[in-house]
C-alpha cells in the first residue's frame, strides 16, 4: 500500500495497516462525514514521523497490539479494525469495527472519532503540559513540597496532579513514573 | 468467589485457585492431598483449620475477612505463617525471576528497552528484601515477646510501596515493552512476576486482615494492664 497524505484540511485522521480496501471503505465513510484530511499509512513506522499531526486514528488490530503504548492513551480517537466479527471495544479498549460489521454501526465508530477530532484539540488521556512538568521533577526525585515550590503552586495541586498521573499512566509508584519519564524522554 | 469450610474438599479448593499450592505448603501440607475435606486433613497435619480456613480464604477472596481472628489464632501461628511465605520469596520466587530475568538479557540482544525493567526489578527487588528482613529479623521477634513496634504504619507502608512497583512492573512489560526479545523467555518472566505478585498482595491482605488485628488486641491488653 502506498503512502498516500492529502494536506488540504487541517485535522487529519491516519489510517495504520490497513487492507486496500478497508482503507478505500473507511475513507469514504470519514469523507461523508467531515471535511478531514486522511493519511494512509502502511504501517506504524511509516506513520511515526507523521504522528504529531495526527488527530485520530484507525488502525488495523496488529498495529493496534503491537503499539498499545501509544493508542491506549489516544484510546477515545481510536478505532480499530479487526479481522472477524466481534464485540465492540469495552470501556478501557477503543471502539473496534469489523469487516463484516454492520454499515451503521461503522458509520457510528468513525462518527464518534470524527466528531471528537472537531470538539477539541486535547487528546483525552494523554499528559497535559503542567502534569508532563510535574512529572519531570517527580523522575528528579523532587519532593511535593520542592515541585510546589518550584512551579508555583500547592502541595494539595501536586497531590491531585500526580493523582491524575496515576490514573492517566495506568502507575501506582513513584519509581514507576520516573521511569515512564525517562523511557519517553521526559528527563 | 467460593468460600471454604471445614467440609469442603481441600483437593476442590486447590483445583479451582492452583495459586493456593505454595499456601498450603507453608501451612504444613503437601500436593498428594487425596479427596479429603479441610477438616479432616487439618485434624491428620495437627494443623488448626480454623487458622487454615482464614488463611485460604482470605488468599483466595479479596472481600473476605475473618470475623473472628480476634481470640482464635495464636500470633505465633501467624507469623510462622508469614515467615514462611517471606523465605518462599526470597529463596524461590524472587531468584526464579532473576534467574529468568538474566536469560532474557542475554538472549535479547540489546535493542530493547529490557534494560529500564531490570533495573526497575532490582530496585524492587532490593526494597521487598529489605521489608521482608525488617519484619523477620525486628519486627516479628519483639512482637513474640509482646512488644508492638512504634513502626507498624512503616511496615505496612513499605509493603505497599513494593505492591505498587510489582504491579507497575507488570504494567510496564504488557504496554511499554519495545524492541526485539525473546518471547518465550520474556513470557517466563512475567508469569514468575505475576505468580510473585499476585502471592503478595494476597498476603498483604493476610497482614492486615489477620496480623494486624491480633496486634490491636495486644495493645490494647497493653493499655488496660
Amino acid at each position: 500500500m502506498q503512502l498516500r497524505i492529502e494536506m488540504d484540511c487541517e485535522k487529519r485522521i491516519a489510517l495504520i495497516g490497513l487492507r486496500s480496501l478497508e482503507s478505500l471503505g473507511v475513507r469514504s465513510v470519514i469523507h461523508e462525514l467531515g471535511d478531514l484530511s486522511v493519511a494512509v499509512f502502511s504501517d506504524f513506522r511509516d506513520f511515526s514521523p507523521f504522528s504529531v499531526k495526527t488527530d485520530a486514528y484507525v488502525v488495523s488490530g496488529d498495529v493496534f497490539i503491537g503499539n498499545m503504548d501509544y493508542f491506549m492513551p489516544r484510546k477515545q480517537k481510536t478505532v480499530v479494525v479487526g479481522n472477524g466479527g466481534g464485540a465492540g471495544g469495552g470501556r478501557q479498549m477503543p471502539a473496534m469495527i469489523y469487516p463484516d460489521s454492520d454499515e451503521s454501526e461503522i458509520q457510528a465508530a468513525l462518527r464518534g472519532i470524527v466528531a471528537s477530532v472537531k470538539e477539541d484539540d486535547v487528546i483525552p488521556g494523554e499528559l497535559s503540559q503542567r502534569e508532563k512538568e510535574v512529572l519531570r521533577l517527580i523522575a528528579s526525585g523532587k519532593l511535593n513540597k520542592e515541585i510546589a515550590d518550584e512551579l508555583c503552586i500547592s502541595v494539595n495541586t501536586v497531590i491531585t496532579h500526580r493523582k491524575n498521573l496515576s490514573a492517566k499512566l495506568g502507575i501506582k509508584s513513584a519509581s514507576g513514573l520516573s521511569l515512564y519519564a525517562i523511557m519517553n524522554g521526559l528527563i | 468467589m467460593a468460600i471454604y469450610n471445614k467440609e469442603s474438599k481441600l483437593s476442590d479448593a486447590v483445583l479451582d485457585n492452583p495459586q493456593l499450592i505454595p499456601v498450603i505448603n507453608r501451612l504444613g501440607v503437601s500436593l498428594g492431598i487425596g479427596d479429603s475435606t479441610i477438616g479432616s486433613i487439618c485434624a491428620k497435619a495437627h494443623i488448626d483449620s480454623d487458622f487454615f480456613l482464614s488463611v485460604v480464604n482470605t488468599f483466595i477472596d479479596k472481600d473476605y475477612f475473618p470475623v473472628n481472628a480476634r481470640g482464635t489464632f495464636t500470633l505465633e501461628k501467624t507469623i510462622d505463617y508469614l515467615e514462611k511465605t517471606s523465605r518462599f520469596y526470597k529463596m524461590v520466587q524472587l531468584p526464579n525471576i532473576e534467574r529468568h530475568f538474566t536469560s532474557l538479557m542475554m538472549r535479547s540482544g540489546t535493542d530493547n528497552n529490557l534494560g529500564h525493567l531490570q533495573t526497575f526489578f532490582i530496585e524492587m527487588r532490593n526494597q521487598l528484601s529489605e521489608c521482608l528482613t525488617y519484619e523477620t529479623d525486628v519486627f516479628f521477634p519483639s512482637l513474640k515477646k509482646g512488644i508492638v513496634l512504634a513502626d507498624m504504619e512503616r511496615v505496612l507502608s513499605g509493603h505497599a510501596e513494593v505492591e505498587a512497583k510489582l504491579h507497575d512492573l507488570l504494567y510496564f512489560f504488557v504496554v511499554h515493552l519495545r524492541g526485539d526479545y525473546d518471547r518465550n523467555l520474556c513470557m517466563a518472566v512475567v508469569s514468575s512476576v505475576f505468580s510473585l505478585e499476585r502471592d503478595y498482595s494476597q498476603n498483604n491482605r493476610i497482614r492486615s486482615r489477620i496480623l494486624f488485628p491480633i496486634m490491636e488486641e495486644m495493645m490494647g491488653d497493653a493499655i488496660e494492664n
